[in-house]
C-alpha cells in the first residue's frame, strides 16, 4: 500500500474528530490492574461453556466487577445462516443500555447504511437475578449480519478519494468509523451512555457483563455455542461502582477481540501517537488503546504480525544485537516510527483474530519486554488439536480437563507447556496459534513471532482414554509376581523395573500394572512404596517409545491420584488401624484431628478448596501443623496458594508433597521444611525463604525466591523472569534449565566461601528420549547479575555464550578448584534427585572436560567485605552478643 | 493489651507453637511525664546571654528576678555560671518588669539573639519549631507562649502553612478536656479480625535498623507502649531485642524484604507494606555502605560495607490483583493481623487507595512528599509525590464517593511536624497521622539533613556507629518521646475543645472548619 493511501486513510478519520469537536487530549478515565485472561482455540468447534471452568479458576484474579469473553470462528447452522453468509457479512454486537435506545439507534446507524441480512436479539435467562456472579442487568445484545450498503460505500470511497483502496477494507474503515460515531453519539465516555458497540467483525462475537466472565455464559444461554477460539477476562477495576460493562474486555478491532491482563505507564503517550493519526479513544482504557493500536497498524499500515508485535514490545538490549543484521535495520526503523506508541509497563495481550487474508483463525499472546505479567502457553497435540494460553497454568489445566471431558480425543495433560520472552531475538516474546483448514478440515500450528513453528514431542501414537479395554487386561504372570514383590519391598527397583520396559508396553499394558500396583498397595510400606514409585514415573524422563509422554502422565496421574483418594479417611478414626496415611479433602475438613498413634502423613485432596483464605488447604495444613502432623501430601491441587506458608520457624521435621496445579506463592518463608513440587510451579514461588529445602520437578515461574534468605533448592526446568531478586543470606540453588531473565538482580548473599549463596545454572533440556539436550546458550536473557553485591552465579558455559553486555555489576572470572569443590555436592544431590548425571553435565561434543573449560562464574565486581577484614569500626561484636541472648530468651523486658 | 490478645485472639489456634515460644513478657512503660533535660550543657537557644565578667559584681539581682532561672551561681562558688540561654524568654521580660538586662545595676548583662537562629532548622522545620518540639520533648507540654516559639506553622509558604483553623468566637458546646477522646480504631473492616484502638490518632512511622540506631528505635517502641499506639520497624528487619515490644510494633514488608521472616509477620498485630516512600516515590530504599555494619549486616543478611538497594515496587507486584495476593499471603501467615498500605501520593491516588480497600487493607497509609529525612534526595523530596493536603481529601473524598469510607482506616504521613498539623490532616479527611521526623527531633534532632552521609549523625540519632550511638541514653530517648505525645494531645484536645468536638473522629473530614490563606479573603490572618 502506498504511503499516499495510508495518508488518505487516516485523514479519512480526521473529519470524523472534527464533526465531533472533539478536545484534544485524552485522560484515563479509571484504573485498573492486572487480570485474569486465558485464551483457547481448537480444531473442532467446542461448546461456550468450556471458557466457564477456567473463568471461575481465574476468579481471584478480577474482582467481580467486570468479565468479557469472545469467540472467532462460529458454525453457521447454530447461528441460522449460511456459511458464506457468515464468511462475508460484519457480525455487529451492539448493546443496549437502555430499554428503548434500540429503535433509535438502528435508525441512526444500522438500517439507512447496512443490508442487514439477519438481526437476532441473544436470548437471555428471564432473570438476571437468578446467575450468581452478577453485580447488576447485563445488556440487551442485538446481533446483525450487515454489509455496507453499495451505494453508501461508494460515497464513503468518493468523499475520502480511497479509489485505489481494496473495496473490502474500504467498507471495513467503514464499519469502523460508523462504530465510532455510534459510541460517540450513544455512548461517550463523558456523557450518556445508552448503546455501545461491542464488536463488529466477521464471524467473530464479543459480550461483556458487569460480573465474573463466566455468568455471561449462562446470563446469555452460549453454553452451547460452538466456536474454534475463545477468550475470556475477569477484571480488577479498582472503581467500587460499575454500572455498565463498557469498560470491560475483550474490546474490538476489525476481525479482531483483545483481552489484556497489566497497566501501561505511558497511557498518554500512547494516546498521542494514535491521537496524531485521529484515532480518537471512547472508552479511556489500557485495553481499549491496545487494540486501537493493533488495528492501526494491521489495517493501516498493513504490517505482517511480526512487525505489529515488534511495533508493540520493541527488541531491545543485547537481543537487539543478536538480531540479523537485515532485520536490525527494519526493526530500527519500526522502532523509530512507533516507540512513543508501545505499551511501557507490565502487560499481556491475548488475541483472538478471524484473520480473513489469509483464511485463519488464530490466537495470539504478547508479552511486555521485561515480561512484568505472568504468562504461560501450552499445546495439546493429536486428532483434536488444541492451543492455550492464560495468566496462569491452572486456568489451562482447568480448560484441558473441561474439553476431554466432552472429547476424549482431548487429553487433559498437554504435550508442551512454556513462556515467552518478552521483546527477545529468539521468540519475541509472543507465540501465534494457526487455525487452517487443510483438505477440508482445521489444523493448527503454533509459531513465534519471527514464525519459527513450535517443536513438539516426537511420541504420536495417541491413547483412546474411553477405551475400558485395560480393565480385563492381563498382566504376564512373570510381571504381576515381580510387580507384588516390588511392591512389598523397593520403590526405586520397582521404578527402575517400570522405567526400563515402559518404551515397549501398550497403553493398556501399563494401565492395567499401575492398576495392579495401587490394587496392591493396602498397607503403610506398600502404599508408600506405591506412591513413590508412580510419583517418579511422573517426574523423571525417560524413553517412551511411539506413545504419548502426555497421555502416559495422565495415566499415571490418575491412577496416583485414585490411590490417594483411597487412603483411609482421617473422619473415620476407626478405618485401617494401623495405617500411617490419613485422608482430609474439603467436605470433612472439619474433621481435623490431632494425629493418633502411628499416624504419620495426612493427605489433603485441595480440589474444592479456595485457593486463598481461612478455608483454604494451605490454612487446613497450618492447623493440622498446629495439631501435630508433620508430614503432607497436598494433591489435585487447581492453583491453591499459600501452600507450605505460615508454619513459622524451626519446621525441619516437616515434609510437604505437592502434586497438580499448585499455586503462586508456594513454599514461601519455609525455614527449615522440606517440599518437593511433583510438577510445575508458579509464580513467586518461596519468597523469603529462611532454610529448607525445596525441590520442584519442572519449571518454575516469575521471581522465584525474591528476597530469599538461604534454603536448599533445585529446579528439575526453568525459572521465568527475575529469580532471586534481592535474595540474601545463603540460599543455594540449582536451575537445570534457563532462566528468561534478570537473574540474581541485587543478589547480596555473602561470599560463597564463606557460608553465603550462590546458583548454579546449568542450561539443559530433556530430549524426547529423556536424555540430556545441552542448550547452546544456557542464558539467553540481556541481564544477569546486576547490582550485585554478594554471592555468584556458576553458568554452565563452554561455548563461553555468556558476555559482558550481559553484565551490569557482575564480572565473569574463571572457575576455580575451590568453587568446583563448592558446588560438586550440590550437583550430586540434583543428580540423585533428577537423575542429572554430572559425567552428562561435563560432556561437551561427545568428550569429558574439565569442570573449568565448562563452568563459568560470575561473580560481583565490587565485593563485600567479610568479617576478618574488616576495620574495627564496622564490627558490632557486644551488639550481637547482646542479640544473641535475645534469642535465646536469655535477657527479657 | 496481653491480656486482651491472649483471650480474644487464642493465640495457641493461630500461632504454631515455636512463634509462640519466641514470646516474652511484654515491656512496660508507664505514661509518667517527667522532665527530661537536654542533653548538651548549653542546648541551642533563640537569644543569647551574656555576661561581662569584669563588670559583673555578683550581686545576684539577676538571679532574684529571673522567673526561668537563667542566671545560676552555685553555693560556694564566687563567679556565676554560664547563663542557661534556652531558658530566657528575651526582650519581652521588660514588659513583666523582670528584665536582668537593664535592671543590672552595672550594666554587666547583654543580650542577642542567637545567629544559629538563622542556620538552624529550613522553611519547613523552622528554628523555632525544632526549639519548640525540644521543650515539648523536655517538659511534656507546649512552650509557654513567653518563649514566642511559632511552632504551630512553618515558612513553606505552602501545605500545612497556608492552612487554618477557621475557630468560632465561643464553641458551640462546651467541653471539658476530659470529656474529649482521642482514641482511633485501626480496623473497620468487621472482618473478624481484632479490632485494635490506639489512644492518641497517631502512630510512629517505619525507621530501620541500620538508618537509626536500635536505641532511637527503641525510645520509639517505649513510647508507643506508653501512649498504647505503635511504632514501625522500618525495612531493616525485626531485632531481636525488640520481642518485648512485639504488641506495639508493626512490622513492615518493604521491597527489599531484608529481615523479613515468616516470625516476623506472625509476631505482631499490624504488618505494613511499604510500596513506597513520599519523600521518594519510584525511587526505592537504599542504605549507604557506610552504615551497614556488621550488625546491620547480620540483620539484613547481607554483605558488610555494601550499599543496600530496596528496589522500586515490589517484584512480585504489578497490579492490583498482585497486590490482593500479597496481602491474602500475610493474612494467611498472621490470622490475627490487620495489614496497613503504605504507599506514596501519586495523581492517581484515589484510585490507588480504593484499589488497595477492594484488595482487603485495613489501613491505607499515604505518604506525602513533605517528609523524608536527609536519606532521601532532595531533587525528589517535595518534587515527585502530590502535598499531602491535596491527597488526603482526594482520597477521603473518593472513599466515600465509593461507599468504602467507613470500612479503612485513613493514616496520612509526609511532612505531620506538630498537633496542628495532626488536627488539620484529620480535618482534611484522615482518620489519623503517622509521625517520623518529629520523633527524631524530639531526640535532639537539628535537620541538617545529613542522614545518609557516613556513619555520622551529628546527634547519634541516624547512626549505626558505635561511639556514637551510646550518646543516647535509652530512658531518656523514651521519656523525650513520651513527653512530646502528652504535649500534642494536650495541644490536640484544646483544638477540639475550642472547636467544640467531643473526639477525633469528629474532626475528620470536617475541611468546612478549615481555610487556605491562598483562597480567602480574609485579611485578618487567624492563628490556628
Amino acid at each position: 500500500m502506498n504511503n499516499e493511501l495510508i495518508r488518505r486513510l487516516i485523514d479519512s478519520k480526521k473529519k470524523l474528530i472534527e464533526e465531533f469537536d472533539l478536545p484534544v487530549t485524552v485522560r484515563k478515565s479509571e484504573e485498573e490492574g492486572g487480570c485474569g485472561v486465558v485464551g483457547f482455540c481448537c480444531t473442532e468447534p467446542v461448546p461456550g461453556k468450556h471458557i466457564y471452568e477456567p473463568s471461575k479458576q481465574m476468579h481471584n484474579r478480577g474482582n467481580g466487577k467486570g468479565g468479557g469473553i469472545a469467540a472467532v470462528g462460529f458454525v453457521p447452522e447454530q447461528l441460522g445462516v449460511s456459511r458464506d453468509l457468515l464468511e462475508d457479512h460484519y457480525m455487529l454486537h451492539i448493546a443496549f443500555l437502555e430499554p428503548d435506545v434500540k429503535d433509535d439507534v438502528e435508525s441512526s446507524f444500522i438500517t439507512p447504511l447496512f443490508d442487514v441480512a439477519v438481526s437476532q436479539m441473544l436470548d437471555t435467562v428471564a432473570d438476571w437475578k437468578t446467575i450468581p456472579g452478577l453485580e447488576v442487568k447485563p445488556p440487551d445484545v442485538c446481533r446483525y449480519f450487515v454489509r455496507v450498503k453499495a451505494d453508501v460505500l461508494d460515497r464513503f470511497i468518493l468523499d475520502h478519494q480511497l479509489r485505489e483502496l481494496d473495496r473490502r477494507e474500504a467498507e471495513d474503515e467503514y464499519v469502523n468509523q460508523n462504530s465510532f460515531k455510534l459510541n460517540q453519539m450513544f455512548y461517550s465516555a463523558m456523557g450518556d451512555k445508552r448503546a455501545f458497540v461491542l464488536s463488529h467483525g466477521r464471524n467473530i462475537m464479543i459480550l461483556k457483563v458487569v460480573g465474573f466472565a463466566e455468568a455471561i455464559v449462562d446470563y446469555y444461554k452460549v453454553q452451547d455455542l460452538c466456536a474454534h477460539v475463545w477468550i475470556a477476562h475477569q477484571r480488577f477495576p479498582t472503581k467500587g461502582r460499575v454500572w455498565h460493562p463498557a469498560g470491560a474486555h475483550p474490546f474490538t478491532g476489525i476481525n479482531i477481540a483483545l483481552v489484556h491482563n497489566g497497566d501501561f505507564a505511558n497511557y498518554h503517550s500512547v494516546c498521542e501517537h494514535l491521537l496524531q493519526r485521529h484515532i480518537w479513544p471512547q472508552f479511556l482504557t489500557d485495553t481499549e488503546v491496545s487494540v486501537l493500536l493493533f488495528d492501526l497498524l494491521s489495517r493501516t499500515y498493513h504490517y505482517s504480525l511480526e512487525h505489529i508485535i515488534e511495533a508493540l514490545a520493541p527488541t531491545s538490549e543485547l537481543d537487539f544485537d543478536r538480531l540479523p543484521e537485515a532485520k536490525k535495520k527494519l526493526y530500527r526503523a519500526i522502532q523509530a516510527t512507533h516507540i512513543h506508541g508501545s505499551p511501557d509497563g507490565p502487560w499481556f495481550f491475548i488475541i483472538a483474530r478471524n484473520n480473513v487474508a489469509q483464511k485463519q483463525f488464530q490466537l495470539l499472546g504478547i508479552t511486555d519486554t521485561a515480561m512484568l505479567r505472568p504468562q504461560v502457553f501450552a499445546f495439546c497435540d493429536g486428532e483434536v488439536q488444541v492451543g492455550l494460553i492464560a495468566s496462569e497454568k491452572q486456568a489451562i489445566d482447568a480448560t484441558l480437563l473441561s474439553l476431554s471431558k466432552d472429547d476424549l480425543r482431548i487429553c487433559p495433560v498437554a504435550d508442551r507447556y512454556w513462556n515467552a520472552r518478552g521483546g527477545s531475538h529468539t521468540d519475541g516474546g509472543a507465540f501465534i496459534f494457526n487455525l487452517t483448514r487443510e483438505s477440508g478440515r482445521l489444523r493448527m500450528t503454533c509459531t513465534d513471532k519471527f514464525g519459527k513453528p513450535v517443536s513438539l514431542p516426537k511420541g504420536a501414537e495417541p491413547y483412546d482414554f474411553a477405551s475400558e479395554t485395560y480393565l480385563q487386561y492381563e498382566v504376564g504372570r512373570d510381571i504381576e509376581q515381580k510387580i507384588r514383590g516390588f511392591v512389598e519391598s523397593d520403590a526405586a527397583a520397582l521404578y527402575r523395573y517400570l522405567r526400563d520396559h515402559i518404551s515397549a508396553w501398550g497403553y493398556d499394558d501399563i494401565r492395567a500394572i499401575c492398576r495392579l500396583m495401587t490394587d496392591n498397595a493396602k498397607n503403610t510400606n506398600t502404599i508408600g512404596i506405591a506412591i513413590k514409585a508412580l510419583t517418579m514415573l511422573n517426574d523423571l524422563r525417560y524413553p517412551t517409545g511411539a506413545k504419548k509422554r502426555s497421555h502416559l502422565l495422565h495415566i499415571l496421574r490418575g491412577e496416583l491420584s485414585r490411590l490417594l483418594k483411597g487412603l483411609p479417611r482421617l473422619d473415620r478414626s476407626q478405618d485401617a488401624p494401623g495405617n500411617e496415611y490419613r485422608l482430609i479433602d474439603f467436605a470433612t475438613r472439619n474433621a481435623l484431628r490431632t494425629p493418633m498413634q502411628n499416624e504419620t502423613t495426612l493427605a489433603i485432596d485441595a480440589f474444592g478448596f479456595p485457593p486463598e483464605g481461612e478455608q483454604s488447604d494451605a490454612s487446613l495444613l497450618m492447623d493440622a501443623y498446629m495439631k501435630g502432623w508433620r508430614r503432607f501430601i497436598s494433591f489435585g491441587c487447581i492453583g491453591q496458594r499459600y501452600i507450605g506458608n505460615g508454619l513459622g520457624p524451626e519446621t525441619d521435621d516437616v515434609t510437604i508433597d505437592v502434586y497438580g496445579s499448585s499455586g503462586d506463592y508456594l513454599a514461601s518463608g519455609i525455614d527449615g521444611m522440606t517440599i518437593a513440587v511433583h510438577g510445575n510451579a508458579q509464580d513467586q514461588v518461596g519468597q523469603i525463604t529462611k532454610q529448607g529445602k525445596l525441590v520442584i520437578y519442572g519449571d518454575v515461574g516469575q521471581t522465584f525466591l525474591y528476597g530469599a534468605k538461604g534454603g536448599e533448592i533445585y529446579v528439575m526446568g526453568n525459572a521465568a523472569g527475575r529469580p532471586l531478586i534481592n535474595s540474601v543470606g545463603k540460599p543455594r540453588v540449582v536451575i537445570n534449565g534457563a532462566c528468561l531473565d534478570f537473574l540474581g538482580e541485587s543478589f547480596m548473599a555473602g561470599d560463597p566461601h564463606n557460608g553465603g549463596g550462590f546458583v548454579v545454572l546449568n542450561g539443559v533440556r530433556f530430549g524426547d528420549d529423556g536424555g540430556l539436550i545441552l542448550m547452546n546458550e544456557p542464558y539467553p536473557g540481556s541481564n544477569i547479575f546486576s547490582l550485585a553485591s554478594g554471592g555468584a552465579i556458576y553458568v554452565r558455559d563452554p561455548g563461553k555464550t555468556l558476555v559482558d553486555q550481559q553484565l551490569n555489576g557482575g564480572m565473569i572470572a574463571p572457575l576455580t578448584k575451590k568453587d568446583w569443590e563448592l558446588i560438586l555436592p550440590y550437583l550430586e544431590e540434583n543428580e540423585r534427585l533428577f537423575h542429572i548425571q554430572i559425567e552428562d553435565l561435563l560432556n561437551v561434543n561427545g568428550e569429558r572436560r574439565d569442570p573449568r573449560q565448562v563452568y563459568r562464574k560470575v561473580v560481583p565486581f565490587v565485593a563485600g567485605k567479610v568479617a576478618e577484614e574488616l576495620e574495627d569500626d564496622l564490627l558490632d561484636e557486644e551488639f550481637l552478643e547482646e542479640e544473641a541472648l535475645y534469642e535465646a530468651g536469655a535477657v527479657v523486658g | 493489651m496481653a491480656e486482651f490478645l491472649e483471650t480474644d485472639c487464642k493465640l495457641e489456634e493461630i500461632l504454631p507453637e515455636k512463634t509462640r515460644k519466641t514470646r516474652t513478657p511484654q515491656f512496660q512503660q508507664a505514661r509518667t511525664i517527667r522532665p527530661a533535660l537536654p542533653r548538651y550543657r548549653n542546648e541551642i537557644s533563640k537569644y543569647i546571654i551574656l555576661r561581662d565578667e569584669e563588670k559583673c559584681a555578683a550581686c545576684g539581682q539577676c538571679m532574684a528576678m529571673c522567673p526561668q532561672g537563667v542566671h545560676v551561681k552555685k553555693p560556694g562558688y564566687k563567679y556565676f555560671a554560664l547563663p542557661k540561654s534556652h531558658l530566657c524568654f528575651g526582650p519581652k521580660c521588660e514588659a513583666k518588669g523582670c528584665y536582668c538586662i537593664t535592671a543590672c545595676p552595672r550594666g554587666a548583662l547583654r543580650i542577642q539573639e542567637n545567629p544559629m537562629m538563622k542556620a538552624l532548622g529550613d522553611y519547613r522545620w523552622p528554628a523555632a519549631m525544632i526549639l519548640a518540639t525540644w521543650k515539648m520533648a523536655e517538659r511534656g507540654e507546649v512552650p509557654s507562649a513567653d518563649y514566642g516559639y511559632e511552632f504551630e506553622t512553618g515558612d513553606s509558604g505552602g501545605g500545612f502553612d497556608r492552612i487554618r483553623f477557621k475557630f468560632p468566637g465561643k464553641p458551640p458546646i462546651e467541653l471539658g478536656k476530659d470529656e474529649i477522646d482521642t482514641s482511633l480504631e485501626l480496623n473497620r473492616r468487621h472482618d473478624g479480625r481484632p479490632r485494635i484502638r490506639i489512644d492518641v490518632p497517631w502512630y510512629g512511622g517505619g525507621m530501620s535498623f541500620g538508618s537509626v540506631s536500635n536505641t532511637t528505635q527503641l525510645s520509639k517502641a517505649r513510647a508507643a507502649v506508653a501512649w498504647n499506639t505503635f511504632s514501625c520497624t522500618g525495612e531493616g528487619g525485626f531485632m531481636e531485642r525488640m520481642r518485648p515490644y512485639d504488641d506495639h510494633m508493626i512490622t513492615q514488608v518493604a521491597t527489599g524484604l531484608f529481615g523479613v521472616r515468616e516470625e516476623t509477620i506472625q509476631r505482631v498485630r499490624i504488618v505494613e507494606f511499604k510500596y513506597a516512600q513520599g519523600a521518594k516515590p519510584g525511587l526505592g530504599g537504599h542504605l549507604l555502605g557506610d552504615k551497614n555494619t556488621e550488625a546491620v549486616a547480620k540483620m539484613r543478611e547481607t554483605v558488610i560495607g555494601i550499599s543496600l538497594f530496596s528496589p522500586f515496587p515490589f517484584h512480585s507486584v504489578y497490579s492490583i490483583e498482585d497486590h490482593m495476593k500479597h496481602i491474602d499471603w500475610v493474612k494467611h501467615i498472621n490470622r490475627r493481623a490487620l495489614i496497613s498500605t503504605k504507599v506514596s501520593t501519586p495523581n492517581d491516588v484515589d484510585m490507588v487507595a480504593v484499589g488497595s480497600y477492594s484488595a482487603g487493607t485495613h489501613i491505607i497509609h499515604l505518604d506525602g512528599g513533605y517528609g523524608g529525612t536527609g536519606a532521601a534526595p532532595d531533587i525528589a523530596k517535595k518534587n515527585i509525590a502530590m502535598p499531602i493536603e491535596y491527597a488526603i481529601s482526594k482520597v477521603h473524598n473518593f472513599l466515600t464517593d465509593e461507599g468504602a469510607r467507613d470500612q479503612v482506616t485513613l493514616m496520612a504521613s509526609g511532612g505531620i511536624r506538630n498537633p496542628c498539623d495532626v488536627a488539620k490532616a484529620i480535618a482534611l479527611g484522615a482518620d489519623g497521622v503517622v509521625i517520623g521526623t518529629a520523633e527524631l527531633v524530639a531526640l535532639g534532632c537539628v535537620r541538617c539533613g545529613r542522614c545518609s552521609t557516613g556513619r555520622g549523625c551529628p546527634r547519634s540519632i541516624a547512626t549505626t556507629d558505635k561511639m556514637l550511638v551510646p550518646k543516647i541514653n535509652l530512658e531518656w530517648g523514651a521519656q523525650r518521646i513520651i513527653n512530646m505525645y502528652n504535649a500534642w494531645r494536650n495541644e490536640l484536645v484544646s483544638i477540639l475543645q475550642r472547636l467544640g468536638l467531643r473526639s477525633v473522629s469528629e474532626l475528620r473530614g470536617r475541611s468546612d472548619l478549615l481555610m487556605h490563606l491562598d483562597y480567602t479573603n480574609d485579611v485578618v490572618e487567624h492563628k490556628s
